[in-house]
């Protein structure tokens, strides 16, 4: 059987695009990662979106699609810039929209948010800081306990008019009472620290290990052993049904004492 | 038309390859800028964003390890450049690497490339390495993939990327490149000046995979050397240096079934140098 070069181009046409309708009808062509939230498996809000996997990579519009909090309502709270449209921006350019704030804004930020917004547990297991207008929002419009406005008050930051047009521009002083309650010595990361010894959702097992965390501590933290190095940390807590916070909380203060 | 089973006004070159290649870097190029504009919120509509990792079946091939292993896929690899491969392999299977010869857009950039070096050095052109070295070199490739799984293996990560041209090509504008990747994009392009396809023939690690299906693929380029005039027009057309007058069916790892060494192009007499399977007569 012999083929000519029109043939040929048909069949590699029809090859190409017809697989990948095919795939696509089978549910098998994703070109990114699935942006929908791990839920609670038990307790009262077992079925609900869990807001301690909002990832770096979710979009506001991811968010809300999620959790319902209108993408608008976090642009306006986390003063993102207005020429971007708010349901394309991704949480972890928070980091780089403050990257010259004393104190971390991110993605954990996000999640405090989202929490308290919808009264979804979240375990505050490390010092999370908000913009002062995504603080005085959910005083508004969130019900808030006074255990929860004391710690809002106390990790409030006043960003200058110069981070964002849409962020808190009236707050005239240059930082909040909240930044000189806290505490004295503690370490903020810098912008290549978060790239480099900062454990997120994509951090795996090697990467703990080349920044000089032992085997016996990482298992020691996880309960048991560690699996394949190039699993993520996060994936394994999920199967082994272990909160990721808390796991993420303690391996990063080994980070911190073994960084160089 | 042909006169005593010779052809006159015959192309010199398969002309709808050039259309599949011309279409392919387009969509890959507007793809990528689609995606570029969807990170800041824009975007053109009914065109996909994907990232290009997601589009290149390479990376299919490069998270096979840790999908065997771990279950997961290696870092900016998605379920879409498994399909690829898939696809890829197939087409590979049934026609040899038509997607280095038809579809990739870096081949293609570099035959637009090569047509400068062509009209500066003429016949020189694409014979400047010795023959000697040349077979030698035309197997670091195979250095360069073996390395790559290596360090995709034990990283988790692309690493390759930082060093990929392809990926290059279509994000240099991006800030997204390492400075090697460009450098080696450079490289490459500066070469194409003198040789052709260098990318492909020294180092593309994918090419590397599909020339293997070259060994066993069902249609083949076949040299009938009954009516064969070894004029040779079919070895001087190949870009990828290939002696296809002193065989009767191409195995060489390096075949792209660019097709134009066939009667349909180069070779002056009808169904001499044809694709087919074994069975063709």
């Amino acid at each position: 059987m012999r083929l000519t070069s029109k043939s040929l181009a048909v069949i590699i046409l029809v090859v190409l695009f017809g697989g990948i309708l095919f795939s696509s009808a089978m549910g098998w062509w994703q070109t990114e990662s699935s942006k929908e939230a791990a839920t609670f498996t038990e307790g009262e809000f077992a079925g609900m979106p869990n807001p301690a996997d909002i990832r770096g990579s979710y979009t506001f519009g991811d968010v809300e699609n999620n959790f319902g909090v209108p993408a608008e309502t976090l642009a306006k709270a986390f003063g993102a810039p207005p020429e971007i449209d708010p349901s394309a921006f991704k949480a972890k350019d928070l980091e780089t929209l403050y990257a010259d704030q004393e104190f971390e804004i991110g993605t954990a930020s996000i999640r405090l948010f989202v929490a308290l917004y919808t009264r979804l547990p979240y375990n505050l297991a490390e010092d999370v800081y908000l913009p002062k207008r995504a603080v005085e929002m959910l005083k508004s419009q969130a019900k808030l306990t006074n255990e929860q406005i004391a710690y809002l008050d106390a990790h409030a930051i006043a960003i200058g008019s110069a981070t964002a047009s849409n962020a808190d521009q009236t707050d005239p002083e240059p930082a909040s009472e909240s930044q000189a309650e806290a505490p004295a010595g503690e370490e903020t990361h810098t912008e290549a620290d978060a790239d480099e010894r900062v454990i997120k959702g994509k951090t795996t097992f090697k990467d703990l290990l080349d920044w000089g965390v032992s085997q016996e501590t990482i298992e020691m933290i996880i309960g048991g052993p560690m699996p394949n190095p190039l699993m993520n940390v996060k994936t394994h807590c999920d199967a082994q049904g272990l909160y990721f916070g808390d796991i993420k909380v303690n391996i990063q203060v080994e980070i911190d004492k073994v960084a160089p | 038309m042909k006169i005593f089973d010779k052809r006159l006004f015959r192309p010199r070159s398969i002309w709808i390859r050039r259309v599949v290649q011309v279409f392919f870097f387009a969509f890959i190029a507007l793809v990528s800028v689609n995606h570029n504009l969807a990170e800041s919120g824009g975007g053109i509509p009914l065109l996909s964003n994907a990232s290009l990792h997601s589009l290149c079946p390479f990376g299919g091939v490069v998270t096979i390890y840790q999908y065997a292993t771990v279950g997961t896929f290696v870092q900016k690899i998605h379920e879409s450049a498994f399909v690829l491969m898939v696809i890829g392999f197939v087409l590979a299977i049934l026609f040899g690497p038509v997607f280095c010869g038809w579809v990739c857009p870096l081949g293609t950039v570099q035959e637009w490339v090569a047509k400068w070096g062509k009209k500066m050095f003429r016949r020189r052109y694409n014979h400047f390495i010795s023959p000697r070295i040349d077979s030698i070199l035309r197997y670091v490739r195979y250095l360069v993939l073996a390395w790559v799984i290596y360090v995709t293996a034990t990283s988790g990560k692309l690493i390759f990327a930082d060093y990929d041209p392809y990926f290059a090509l279509f994000n240099f504008w991006s800030g997204e490149v390492a400075w090697q990747a460009l450098a080696i994009l450079g490289i490459t392009l500066g070469l194409t000046l003198f040789v052709e396809r260098p990318w492909c023939k020294y180092a593309c690690p994918y090419g590397a995979v599909l020339g293997i299906s070259n060994l066993f693929r069902v249609f083949q380029i076949r040299r009938v050397e009954s009516t064969c005039k070894n004029d040779g027009a079919c070895s001087i057309m190949c870009p990828m240096n290939i002696p296809v007058d002193s065989v009767n069916t191409v195995r060489d790892h390096q075949c792209i079934s660019c097709l134009e060494c066939t009667s349909e192009a180069i070779c002056p007499v009808a169904s001499t140098v044809v694709f087919s399977t074994g069975g063709a007569k």
